[in-house]
């Protein structure tokens, strides 16, 4: 983990407030696993004070470092309007990250909206491995305006399964609907090979996903996220209520956890499937 | 500028000083609950470079947190309620002094507790480890329903408890003041009658932040601690009210220091030391920068020791 200034190589709109800011510099986040994450901040004076957690999109070994988010907030918007030259500090690389892609287990990526990136670097680092094949991406978002870096994931040979809320594109309904579909498929194939469930989105997605693992007895990694000011486990704001210890910290102890490690809120509502 | 062009010059500005007891390499300390036990910052900054460094606050045995949400950030600050979390007494003796033992730096102990017993035995317990140049009692934490601001808030309380802890403390001991008040100088002065060595000032500001959408609080304990340079001119007018009023209790600084000048602007308010808080999370480096940068100010200023700058606000004509 280093701290340093980086410059801002591209920043290319992808529709949607979606942003990929390209950075140069970044050579110690060359070995950077998928799922970790930095803190960035730009020349903004004191408002908004704090960096910003930022997950890792991609990494070049020639300190080149791709980072996707979405214009939301007050720190996310100057990103998105961040011109190519300036200079941004980085923090990072930050928190663990996604187990390993093996030959030996099936990994159902679970993206929603702004929760990609993470899952897009498990893929490619799975794809750089040659193990693109045991792993497959359900990406799911409003519309086809939340569902960005199609032809990236097809150039990376990935099974890709979309699922879109008002049916722009892909499965009409929730991600969660295509997860269980996918599910029932791999273990209806009964083939021999470890099914394994990572995910990344927005809160609510990620407990249902956590409840869709549980039912069907699968290992399940969540990439949690959380205000934090400083990602190095020092300001202790990013407690998650846990089993053991009672809260875990999403920038130090994560921000990939075992669902089963992290307190899942009891389902508000009838489940996905029992909805369908 | 080379060392030689600087010596040429009249050599470079004097920054060690002396504050509550404790000489220090110069005047840049890192503030308490912004700074971890040191070891979290290794590789990010030099921490020999430092003055000092005041360590999360510690409690007898170990605390778990508040529920989350506990951070918020607001315009040019942020809020905190972690619930003065630690690992303890013991946690801290076996698991984190040793390092701080070899870190290069100067090392306080912030320390609290959740009744007047515990302040005393938990001040008691830390004075007598080997590796700690002074403890800073935490009085002032808007967090604790039983302990903190209670203590912290009423002179006469706060004197009794900083007389009960000189009492069993030979180490030097600071008091860490609570903004939350309407006489700062009734508080210093009743730290300085009961035998502590300086006083730090500030802590947070109690503050509450509100989400119009879900109606809800930000924090999931309402009220929270308000920290970074949105307090700055609050903490300057406190550091100053203490100072002016000649209570001999020597100050460390402490609210919103981003850079150099703004350390200097405490000197010159009248803080001996200071203390860099929610900017090390800004940048977790800052630290050692603002010491270099108050070397800067000085050699700008032909200021040959930086002790010169301790209370020498000049009044309008």
């Amino acid at each position: 983990m280093r701290y340093f200034d980086a410059r801002i190589i591209e920043n290319r709109a992808l529709g949607g407030g979606y942003f990929v800011l390209r950075l140069g510099g970044c050579d110690s986040l060359s070995a950077s696993r998928a799922g970790q994450f930095v803190m960035v901040r730009g020349d903004w004076g004191r408002d908004p004070l704090l960096p910003r957690p930022v997950s890792l999109l991609s990494v070049a070994p020639e300190g080149r470092a791709d980072l996707l988010a979405k214009g939301i907030g007050r720190g996310t918007r100057l990103l998105e309007g961040a011109q190519p030259g300036a200079r941004v500090s980085v923090l990072g690389p930050l928190g663990n990250g996604f187990p390993d892609a093996t030959r030996e287990t099936t990994d159902l990526l679970v993206a929603g909206g702004v929760g990609l990136p993470p899952l897009f670097m498990q893929a490619e680092h799975a794809a750089r491995r040659g193990l693109v094949d045991r792993c497959e991406m359900i990406y799911g978002g409003r519309s086809s305006r939340d569902l960005v870096l199609m032809g990236e994931m097809r150039g990376l040979g990935l099974s890709t399964y979309l699922a879109t809320e008002d049916g722009s594109v892909g499965r009409r309904g929730r991600v969660t609907s295509s997860l269980e579909a996918r599910i029932d498929h791999h273990l209806a194939s009964g083939r021999n090979s470890k099914l394994r469930i990572m995910a990344c989105g927005p809160k609510e997605m990620l407990w249902a996903v956590a409840r869709i693992a549980e039912a069907n007895t699968l290992e399940c990694y969540l990439s949690l996220e959380a205000h934090m000011a400083c990602g190095i486990g020092v300001c202790l704001g990013c407690a998650v209520p846990a089993h053991s210890p009672p809260y875990r910290y999403t920038c130090s102890d994560g921000p990939v956890f075992l669902a089963s490690d992290v307190v899942i809120p009891a389902a508000a509502g009838p489940s996905t499937r029992s909805a369908k | 500028m080379s060392l030689s062009g600087l010596l040429s010059q009249g050599g470079l500005p004097h920054l060690a000083t002396r504050c509550g007891g404790i000489d220090f390499k110069n005047p840049v300390l890192t503030a308490s609950g912004t700074f971890g036990y040191g070891r979290e910052f290794e590789g990010l900054i030099a921490l020999p470079a430092l003055g000092g460094l005041v360590t999360k606050g510690i409690s007898p045995k170990a605390r778990l947190g508040n529920p989350a949400p506990r951070i918020y950030e607001t315009a040019a600050g942020m809020l905190n309620s972690i619930g003065l979390e630690n690992v303890g007494v013991e946690g801290f003796a076996t698991g984190k002094l040793p390092y701080l033992r070899t870190c290069g730096t100067k090392v306080l102990v912030n320390f609290f507790g959740t009744t007047f017993d515990e302040y005393v035995s938990c001040g008691e317990e830390l004075g007598k480890l080997d590796g700690i140049d002074g403890l800073e009692m935490n009085v002032s934490c808007p967090n604790i329903k039983a302990g903190g601001i209670e203590f912290g808030r009423e002179a006469r309380v706060l004197g009794e408890l900083v007389r009960a802890c000189r009492g069993v403390i030979s180490k030097p001991l600071w008091v860490k003041l609570t903004p939350n008040t309407s006489d700062i100088v009734a508080l210093a002065r009743a730290c300085a009658e009961s035998g502590a060595d300086a006083v730090s000032v500030i802590n947070t500001i109690t503050g509450m932040a509100i989400d119009p959408f879900t109606r809800k609080p930000r924090l999931a304990t309402i009220f929270g601690g308000l920290s970074g340079p949105a307090i700055k001119p609050i903490a300057l007018r406190m550091v100053y009210q203490i100072h002016r009023a000649g209570l001999g209790i020597p100050i460390c600084g402490i609210g919103g220091i981003q850079s150099g000048l703004d350390a200097v602007e405490f000197l010159l308010a009248g803080a001996s030391v200071v203390q860099v808080g929610t900017q090390n999370f800004i940048d977790p480096a800052s630290a050692e920068r603002i010491v270099r940068e108050i070397e800067e100010v000085c050699r700008q200023q032909s200021v040959s020791d930086v002790n010169e700058l301790v209370g020498a606000l000049s009044p309008h004509a």
